[in-house]
């Protein structure tokens, strides 16, 4: 056909042919830009879902995440309150009154089972190997709280025992336009008041963020009689000495007066972290378990400081961080009453105390992801760490004459041995395997190698299933060590505690199973199965006062959590859990309340208003071994909060009433100290105002 | 790429109503009327010359819709690729075989989904949906955030002979189950 076309057709078609193929190129090339750009979207989104946890249901942990903004309408107003409200979470109390949460049961009694990073930056205090001074945090700092229950909570090379709370603040939004910047006034009970503000700076390739918050209040809660009356420091022998009568029944100052001033700065790929927390507390129950004054006090400030690298060069993510950590422990109080008797003196205006600890911690970390091989995602890091106590001094009344003044006992008579060290180092890897898209393997392992210890293994495998869109299972072998504290290892010529050097670290063998249902995008339930295979877990008692690494315990149990709503106009958050176990004496799990549960609920009455409610229900907890005492009663509060927010001049204003029907809420004491146990707040009010800027 | 990690925070979303998953919804903006550009017979779908994106949402979300017409508006500027990019807000009960529009962002609804996923289907409208669960219910497309972002598609929704794109799309999205299917 195309032999008898003339000259121009021939020329005519050969011109649309050409036209046509760069047209239809052009075409095929506009249509692979928009393939592309879908695509990175689709990554970049789920980049930000993994660093936000927005993707929580396909983490290879049992994993919780709140929100500060839904928390702050809810009438939360502290870190600690919202950890409340945690699955399979509770918490405890000690003599210092430092409030430490509990994951499912796991050893009440010992400091450092789980850790808390602030944007991060772990920042337990090495004294106690807690972080109750960061528990009154106020919620309108924090944007997101994310717990990890479980040993399989690895985070940031750190080992997290029990569980790791992660807090990030808005300081993660300092590269963005969202606006953050708010002044925050509270009041409440207790004459609380609070004031604090956030603000961000940005100018090209440089931003600031900080966080300021001042607060105290006057609390002071009834303690019963202390334990004196338990005969505590009464002996029948060599001679009698009966210090019971001594025991008083006074409030426990439980006052608060706190500030804090966070920043981060980041330019271009450096950033700087620090924190300086300056926290005061009145002194509890007393250093010796006997009650202290009303302006006596533990101050325990906390600061930090990290510098850090973040690159991403092709594959590669390279961060190297190194910081610094001081805290200090610093008590100051009448430590024993008037007429109080030792074998060696009568202190008849009493027995007053100074006990002062300063440690820092340094470190040196970094971390290589890798994701160049198909299907993997390699990371390979190490972290060195160094603590050790800096300064440390202890003047105690004349223990000789029974005079009240001090005297200087740092060197003949240390609390705490002023020489504490540990060097460790620890090594990470991990292999992130996609196997589809539906299953992902990851696995790998901590070494751990501290100066004190011998060196840990802790290997981890999970595995998570993505049956179809609503359906997800997961499973999780981990094993993990805590090594001993510096309260278990440190603490000298202490009449309650006596501590061990040589001490082993704690081991944890957890298996742990998941199925998630999602209803919706927004809606789904999560069945966690868990058992915990504990050995070699350090235990003492005032009756036997020695730390010793005695006790194997399996605890079992299940976690229910159910978040979705009833109507369109409400949200509606519910958890229960259940847990169990057996000591190697074949004694059940004792200080734990085996059934727990929780939830809140939401109703928007109109787009500017809503109401809420938050219930707990904590279950009894049966006492340990030697202590006969009745086990301790169940409880349950509810919390009620009305939320308004002007949306013309921007501020809003929450008002709460906690504990509504004034709940008697009572945290376990050890046996033979305080025999009423810990008492906590009963019904209180907060208003809280945000003005947003 | 560097505005929209700009943006992905940009809206604090006050929501009364129904509760949304703010960065799930930014991600869906961030993608789905690119798929628009995708479909073979868009120029057949423009009203006006316009592609026209409808946010389709019940009375009480109407705050939420500006909201996320706002973001619409701040990152596309009313272009999408050489078209004019317009974006409404409709709420349901508006919504009828007289409208015309392109495509239709569905937020969530206890009783409107399945009316509203007939109308687009008989007039050839691409739907997106806000909640994945709404594809059994006749509309096309939604969007995950898993363990990696994931594009849903129900295929069993595509027969309509109006929308046909090209066979690329279909290598990056994953494909939805729904009974009547497994039957």
């Amino acid at each position: 056909m195309i032999c008898h076309l003339s000259i121009l057709e021939k020329r005519s078609i050969i011109i649309f042919l050409i036209l046509f193929t760069i047209i239809s190129t052009h075409l095929h090339a506009e249509e692979e830009n928009v393939i592309t750009s879908i695509t990175s979207e689709m990554e970049l989104f789920g980049d930000i879902a993994t660093k936000t946890k927005l993707n929580e249901h396909y983490q290879p942990y049992i994993i919780s995440i709140f929100q500060g903004k839904e928390l702050e309408k809810l009438g939360v107003s502290t870190l600690k309150e919202a950890l409340t409200l945690v699955p399979g979470a509770d918490t405890a109390t000690d003599n210092f009154n430092n409030q430490v949460p509990i994951f499912r049961g796991s050893n009440p009694l010992a400091y450092g089972q789980s850790k808390l990073f602030i944007d991060g930056v772990s920042v337990n205090n090495l004294f106690f190997e807690g972080y109750s001074e960061y528990l009154s945090l106020p919620i309108e700092m924090i944007k997101r709280i994310e717990v990890v229950r479980g040993p399989g909570s690895k985070t940031n090379k750190v080992n997290s025992y029990a569980g790791s709370i992660n807090v990030i603040t808005y300081a993660e939004d300092m590269n963005s336009d969202e606006k953050n910047d708010k002044i925050i006034f509270k009041a409440g009970s207790y004459n609380y008041k609070m004031g604090g503000f956030t603000k961000t700076y940005k100018k090209d390739d440089f931003s600031l963020f900080s966080d300021f918050f001042y607060q105290q209040d006057d609390k002071k809660l009834s303690s019963g009689y202390d334990a004196l009356s338990q005969g505590l420091f009464s002996f029948s022998s060599p001679f009698v000495i009966d210090n019971r009568p001594l025991s008083s029944s006074a409030d426990a100052p439980l006052w608060l007066k706190n500030y804090s001033l966070g920043m981060t700065l980041k330019y271009k790929e450096f950033s700087l972290k620090a924190r300086t927390l300056n926290h005061k507390q009145g002194a509890g129950y007393g250093y010796l378990y006997m009650l202290p004054q009303e302006n006596d006090y533990l101050k325990s400030p906390s600061h930090y400081l990290e510098l850090a690298y973040d690159k991403k060069i092709d594959d590669y993510d390279i961060n190297i961080a190194a910081g610094a950590k001081y805290d200090t422990f610093d008590y100051n109080a009448k430590v024993a009453p008037d007429n109080f008797k030792t074998p060696t003196a009568i202190f008849s205006d009493g027995m007053y105390g100074e006990y002062y600890a300063k440690q820092r911690t340094l470190y040196q970390a970094a971390s290589l992801k890798y994701s160049g091989f198909e299907n993997h995602t390699i990371s390979i890091g190490y972290r060195l760490t160094n603590e050790e106590t800096i300064d440390m001094f202890y003047k105690l009344s004349n223990l000789t004459t029974g005079n009240a003044a001090l005297v200087d006992y740092t060197q003949t008579r240390p609390f705490f041995d002023k020489d504490a060290k540990r060097n460790t180092y620890t090594f990470t890897i991990e292999d992130e395997y996609s196997y589809s898209d539906y299953l992902v393997f990851t696995y790998g392992f901590n070494y751990e190698k501290t100066s004190l210890q011998n060196s840990n293994f802790d290997p981890r495998i999970s595995a998570v299933y993505q049956y179809d869109v609503q359906n997800i299972f997961k499973a999780i072998y981990s094993k993990l060590d805590r090594n001993p504290s510096w309260q278990e290892m440190f603490i000298i010529n202490n009449h309650a505690i006596s501590t061990n050097k040589n001490l082993k670290p704690e081991h944890v063998n957890a298996y742990e199973a998941a199925y998630i249902r999602k209803f919706s995008s927004d809606a789904h339930l999560q069945v966690n199965l868990f058992f915990l295979n504990n050995s070699k877990q350090i235990h003492n008692t005032t009756a036997h006062p020695d730390y010793e690494n005695i006790k194997d315990i399996d605890i079992y149990g299940t976690e229910l959590e159910y978040k979705g709503n009833v109507t369109h106009n409400d949200q509606l958050y519910l958890n229960y859990s259940f847990v169990d176990g057996k000591d190697n004496d074949n004694v059940e799990l004792a200080i734990a309340a085996q059934h727990m549960a929780k939830g809140y609920y939401i109703y928007n009455i109109k787009n500017n208003i809503s109401i809420s409610t938050i219930l707990k229900y904590v279950g009894s907890k049966e006492r340990e071994q030697k202590d006969t005492r009745e086990k301790l009663s169940d409880y349950y509060t509810v919390d009620a909060s009305l939320y308004y927010k002007n949306k013309i001049n921007d501020y809003s204003l929450t008002l709460s009433v906690k504990n509504i029907f004034d709940q008697k809420v009572k945290h376990p004491s050890a046996s033979d100290t305080y025999p009423d146990d810990y008492t906590q707040e009963q019904r209180s009010f907060m208003v809280t105002y945000v003005k947003r800027f | 790429m560097k505005k929209f990690i700009l943006l992905f925070f940009t809206l604090t979303v006050t929501i009364y109503g129904y509760t949304y998953n703010e960065m799930l919804i930014k991600a869906q903006i961030a993608v789905f009327p690119k798929i628009l550009l995708l479909d073979k017979k868009i120029n057949n779908k423009l009203v006006d010359n316009k592609i026209v994106f409808i946010i389709a949402h019940e009375e009480s979300d109407g705050t939420t819709a500006a909201n996320i017409q706002n973001i619409f508006l701040q990152l596309y500027k009313n272009t999408l690729s050489n078209y004019v990019f317009e974006t409404k807000t409709v709420e349901f009960s508006k919504i009828s075989q007289s409208t015309e529009a392109t495509a239709i962002y569905i937020l969530n609804s206890q009783t409107a989904i399945k009316d509203l996923s007939n109308i687009c289907a008989s007039k050839g409208i691409i739907t997106f949906s806000y909640d994945i669960n709404n594809l059994k219910s006749g509309l096309m497309f939604s969007l995950m955030l898993e363990k990696n972002t994931a594009l849903y598609i129900n295929k069993k929704n595509f027969k309509n002979n109006k929308i046909d794109f090209i066979p690329s799309l279909y290598e990056i999205v994953k494909f939805i189950n729904t009974q009547e299917d497994e039957q």
